[in-house]
This record gives C-alpha cells, sequence and structure tokens, in this order.
C-alpha cells in the first residue's frame, strides 16, 4: 500500500509478492495433501520471477539510457 | 520445540524485512532488506519441510535476483533518487487516506480468518522427530515428479529462461551512437 | 533422511546419561551439541585461518629462496597471533560520507556466508554437523553471500575505485559460481545423491575408487572445478579486486582493523571450505583405504585423512598464487565464459552419457572387473 516511484523499487516489490504465492503453496503441501505439487509450483514460480526481473531490470537499464532518470512518471510514451 | 523457536524468528525477520522494504528511503537499503525478507522466507520453508525449494529460493534469489537489482540500481545511478511528489499526509498523492488503510487491514484480517477456519478441517501434519528423522527428504521425490508428471513445465522453462538471457542481454547492450 | 551429528551421537551409551542430565528434552541437548560442535568448529577454522596467513608466508618464502617470518616464535609460528594483535589494535576509520549501515554489514555478510558453509563439510562420517540430503547444494548457494558482501563492501566505501573494485569483485564471483556449479553437478550425476554423506559414501578409500578417476570427464570437471572455485574465492591468479587494493585501491581500501581482518579472514576460510569440498567431492573425502569398521576411534582416522587432504590442496592454491601471473579483468571473464562454461557442460553431458553406456562403472571397474 506504500507507493515508490522508482521502478527498481517496483520490482523489489514484485518480487515479494511473488515470494508470498510461492510460500502459500508450499504451505499448502505440507498442511494440506500428502504429495509435493505445491514444493513443484513454488520451484516455477522461482524460476519464472527469476527470469522476469532479469528482464525488468534489463528495461530499465534501457529506459535510463534514454530518458536519464527512473522516476515512473516519466514512462508516459509508447515509442520514442 | 526447536520447530517453533525457527518458525517464530523466521517470520518476524521476513515480515520486519518486508516492511523494511517498503518504508527505506534509500534504494540500497531496501535492496538489502529485500535480501532479508528472502532469507527469511527460506527459513520458513525450511520449518515446512521443503528443503530443496528452500536452498534453491537461496541460490537463484539470494546469488541472482538481488545482485542483479543491485547492479541495476548502481548502473542507473538510482542511490540519488528523490522521489518528488507528495501530498498533506507525506505521502505520494497515488495511495490514499487513512480509510483506504483501514478498510485494506480491515479486509485482510476477515480474510485470514476466513481461511484459518476453511483449513482447520482438512490439516494434517508429517511426522516429524528431531533427533532421529527430521523431515523426510523431498529431493529425490520432486526429481521424479518433473521428470514424469510435470516434464512440459520443465521443459517450458527451459525454453523460457532462454528467452529471457538473450532478450535482457539485446535489450541492455550498448548502443552505437548515430 | 537428513542425519546430524546428534543422530550419529544417539547410538551411543552415554548420550542417554547425558540425556537424563537434560531431563531427558531431546531439543534442548539437541541444540546444545549444535551450540557447542559449531563453536568448536568455527574455532577450529579460525585457527586454520590465521595458520593460512602463516602458512602462506612461509611458503612463499620457501618459492622465492628466502626465509620467511622466524623470529617471533619457534620457526616464526606466533607471527599469526602478532598480525592479529595487531590488526585488532587498528583504529577503526569510517569514511565520513560512507553509508553507515551497509559498512558495517559487508564484512559480516561476507564472514556469516563463509561460516554458514562449515555446517555441511563432511569432516568424518559421524561429524557432518549437518547431512543435509541437499548438502552440496546448500554450500554453493550459501557462498554467494560472499559475493554479495564485496558488493556492498565496495559500495558502502563511497569512493569511486572501491565501487569499481566492488563492482568487478562481484561479477566475478557470481560469473564463475556457473562452471563450479555444473562441475559439481556432474559429480551429483556420479554419485546420485546431493548429500555430502552420499558423495563421499559411493567413493572409496583407494586412488582408483575416487570420483577423479572414475571418467575421464571427472578427470576433467575437477580442474574445472578447481580454477572456477579458486576465481570465486578471489584468489590466485584471479585477485584482481583484491589486488587494486595494493596497486590503487580496491572494495576493502576504507576497512581498516577488525573489520579488514573479517575480509580476509573469511577469504581464507573459504579457501580451506572449497579445499575441504574439492577433497570431499572428487578425492574420496574421509574415506579410509581398506579398513571399514564402525567404532569411534575410526571416526578420528576419518578426519586424519581429509584434513590431510584439504590441506595437500590448499598448499597447492598457496602455490599456485605465487606461481602465476595476475589475470586482467578481461581475460577473466573472457576464461569463464568462453573456457569454463563450455568445457563444464561438455564435462555434464559426458558424465551422463557415460552413466548410461557403462551403467555407472567407473575406468577401473571396467578395466579390472568389479570387486
Amino acid at each position: 500500500m506504500i507507493s515508490r516511484k522508482n521502478i527498481v523499487a517496483i520490482l523489489l516489490g514484485i518480487e515479494l509478492i511473488l515470494n508470498a504465492a510461492a510460500l502459500n503453496f508450499v504451505a499448502y503441501s505440507r498442511y494440506v495433501t500428502n504429495n509435493l505439487d505445491g514444493h513443484i509450483f513454488s520451484l516455477f514460480i522461482i524460476v519464472i520471477a527469476a527470469a522476469e526481473a532479469a528482464v525488468g531490470l534489463a528495461i530499465v537499464i534501457r529506459f535510463f539510457q534514454i530518458k536519464e532518470t527512473i522516476h515512473i512518471d516519466e514512462a508516459t510514451q509508447l515509442r520514442n | 520445540m526447536f520447530i517453533e523457536f525457527l518458525f517464530i524468528s523466521s517470520a518476524a525477520v521476513t515480515i520486519a524485512c518486508a516492511i523494511g522494504v517498503l518504508v527505506v528511503k534509500n534504494i540500497m537499503h531496501s535492496c538489502v532488506f529485500l535480501l532479508g525478507s528472502l532469507m527469511g522466507i527460506a527459513g520458513l520453508y525450511a520449518t515446512l519441510g521443503a528443503d530443496f525449494v528452500a536452498v534453491t529460493q537461496i541460490m537463484v534469489y539470494v546469488g541472482g535476483v538481488v545482485i542483479l537489482m543491485l547492479f541495476a540500481v548502481m548502473l542507473t545511478g538510482g542511490k540519488d533518487f528523490i522521489s518528488r511528489a507528495q501530498n498533506l499526509l507525506g505521502l505520494p498523492p497515488s495511495m490514499g487516506s487513512k480509510w483506504t488503510y483501514g478498510v485494506g487491514l480491515l479486509v485482510g484480517l476477515v480474510f485470514l480468518l476466513t481461511n484459518i477456519q476453511l483449513i482447520k478441517g482438512i490439516s494434517q501434519s508429517l511426522p516429524t522427530n528431531e533427533i532421529n528423522n527430521g523431515f523426510p527428504s523431498t529431493v529425490t521425490q520432486i526429481g521424479h515428479l518433473l521428470i514424469k508428471e510435470h516434464v512440459l513445465a520443465f521443459e517450458i522453462s527451459s525454453v523460457l529462461l532462454l528467452g529471457a538471457l538473450v532478450g535482457a542481454a539485446i535489450i541492455a547492450r550498448p548502443r552505437k551512437q548515430n | 533422511m537428513n542425519q546430524t551429528v546428534v543422530s550419529y551421537l544417539s547410538q551411543y551409551e552415554f548420550y542417554d546419561h547425558i540425556l537424563a542430565l537434560f531431563g531427558n528434552n531431546q531439543g534442548v541437548l539437541a541444540f546444545v551439541i549444535y551450540a557447542v560442535l559449531a563453536l568448536v568448529i568455527v574455532g577450529m577454522c579460525a585457527t586454520i585461518g590465521g595458520l593460512g596467513t602463516y602458512a602462506e608466508r612461509k611458503i612463499s618464502a620457501d618459492l622465492q629462496a628466502r626465509l620467511g617470518p622466524n623470529r617471533v616464535g619457534p620457526y616464526g609460528l606466533l607471527q599469526m597471533l602478532a598480525d592479529g594483535v595487531k590488526m585488532m589494535t587498528k583504529e577503526d576509520i569510517m569514511p565520513f560520507s560512507a553509508d553507515k549501515a551497509l559498512f558495517y554489514l559487508a564484512p559480516l555478510l561476507c564472514l556469516t556466508g563463509v561460516f554458514a558453509t562449515l555446517a555441511v563439510l563432511p569432516f568424518s562420517s559421524g561429524f557432518i554437523m549437518a547431512d543435509l540430503n541437499v548438502g552440496i547444494f546448500y554450500l554453493v548457494a550459501i557462498s554467494s553471500l560472499v559475493g554479495l558482501g564485496v558488493f556492498l563492501g565496495g559500495y558502502a566505501s563511497n569512493s569511486k575505485w572501491s565501487m569499481l573494485g566492488g563492482m568487478r569483485g562481484a561479477s566475478q564471483i557470481i560469473s564463475y559460481e556457473i562452471p563450479v556449479t555444473i562441475s559439481i553437478l556432474a559429480i551429483v550425476l556420479l554419485s546420485g545423491g546431493m548429500g555430502f554423506g552420499t558423495i563421499v559414501g559411493s567413493q572409496g578409500g583407494l586412488p582408483h575408487q575416487w570420483f577423479m578417476f572414475h571418467n575421464p570427464f571427472a578427470f576433467l570437471a575437477f580442474f574445472v572445478y578447481g580454477v572456477g572455485a579458486l576465481a570465486e574465492t578471489n584468489r590466485a591468479p584471479f585477485d584482481l579486486p583484491e589486488a587494486e587494493s595494493e596497486l590503487v585501491s580496491g572494495y576493502h581500501t576504507e576497512y581498516t582493523g577488525m573489520r579488514f581482518g573479517f575480509f580476509a579472514l573469511a577469504e581464507y576460510i573459504e579457501v580451506f571450505v572449497v579445499c575441504g569440498v574439492a577433497a570431499a567431492l572428487f578425492l574420496g573425502g574421509y574415506n579410509v583405504p581398506g579398513i571399514s569398521i564402525d567404532i569411534l576411534p575410526m571416526q578420528a582416522v576419518q578426519f586424519v585423512i581429509f584434513m590431510t587432504k584439504t590441506l595437500l590442496l590448499y598448499y597447492v592454491v598457496i602455490w599456485i598464487r605465487w606461481t602465476l601471473p595476475r589475470l586482467r579483468v578481461d581475460q577473466l571473464m573472457s576464461v569463464c565464459w568462453k573456457y569454463l562454461t563450455p568445457m563444464a557442460i561438455l564435462n555434464l553431458i559426458g558424465c551422463a552419457t557415460w552413466m548410461v553406456v557403462f551403467n555407472g562403472k567407473s575406468i577401473a571397474e571396467l578395466i579390472l572387473g568389479s570387486h
């Protein structure tokens, strides 16, 4: 609920969200079922979060090369 | 008793560091608090008996994502970043008033209590013995599941990672200035 | 199954006597045993770190045809105490515009990352503190905290040279994690498990039973692992982030006294851990050639054998440092990405193919017939 304007801070928040969901899946597989489907799903969440962090940060770096700032309000145009 | 102590300390570290990520002004400190939060979650995985997931979490997030975030902050001059917009409460004007936070907290509490009531009936616990057994290890079972039942997701995630690797390298490569 | 020191000790009768002392509370007793053993192991490894500084000076002196420290004690053995006292009594300076919290945190991260790996080192078959089923994976994961500590140390000093040294050091560490991890994966294929008990247990005491001589790909994997691990610990020909501190500056320029001592100690203990892992994975670990009786004095023999192999590798590491010239940073990166990583992937594929084609038999077993 606390908003930040720095794009990297937004990516940090996204990592927190994904981790919360993954924790939920593992807890489900421990307390409700007897198999390990929750663990598998958590592993895939970790993989996807890492890939998304990598591409997201590449986009942030490109954004900085163009706009010289990483304030989210500067991201107003779809091209140029 | 050991397990409860581990759980409470991991949970306390996770929540404190997660609040730290949001509240702290300096973005480098935010990244270090994220590191603490991810280690806390790895500890929580360990108390749930998910050893392979816990170690994967440490390896991928601590060894990869957090260092990547730190590099990105360094390369984009983020530590000198100043946030500009503020309203009367000192908050950015897009995230609202005391009502927003109050109603959000109330909804969260209701949701939590409902979930606890729902799960109570069907939850069970694995046999644990602090000295001789510990938790049974999940590594071989996860290996079997990944190859037999979830092999499609496994292969697709490898293609996804290849795409992310190549894409990130292409997007962020230095351009010729013309 | 995750075995621990406590489960090993619970086989013996004196365990029940001690348990009665604690009011039959197994959790508290387990915690106390872990705490005592952790202190013992940390103390031993800190001593080894100190001895490492002394050994380095003596061995480098030997290689350079001079004497080395020989005044402070018999053969100069107390030199490490003198160095330690000097380091502790130096003034603790912090730059005015440095980032206080991260400045304090960075050496602690390095040290934590290294000490946490001591929990899974296979000192002997009963005294692995925690024989996790994901042992080697955990070790590699926790070692990446050291890279984080290097980066934060460089950043927190708030000087351009430190920042550059820190970024180069961190990028070197994360780049070399890849060939190291893939080489370790090849060994995991050969042994069928990631726990150190499994890996060392599937080797034997004699050299033809070691994983290094199991197949030619594992032999290459040993050298890929060796080179990669040397680079990860910022050691030997790959010490550009540190050497900048000898020439210009580096990530631990602004650190004085005991804080710098933390960085240096972390590096020496990390070299010990890396040598221990190489001895456990490739050279047969604590296995005693020939005898296989399971009595308590056997543990001491296994411990001695493990330490001998590790310290021999430590000697080789020090030897390499004082023989080879330093690599530039672009040569360093190209060695990793263009040479070590393809070789590591080739080793992994080769080991997997060997396991399928020859049913997991080593070269010695194929030639001599399986004993």
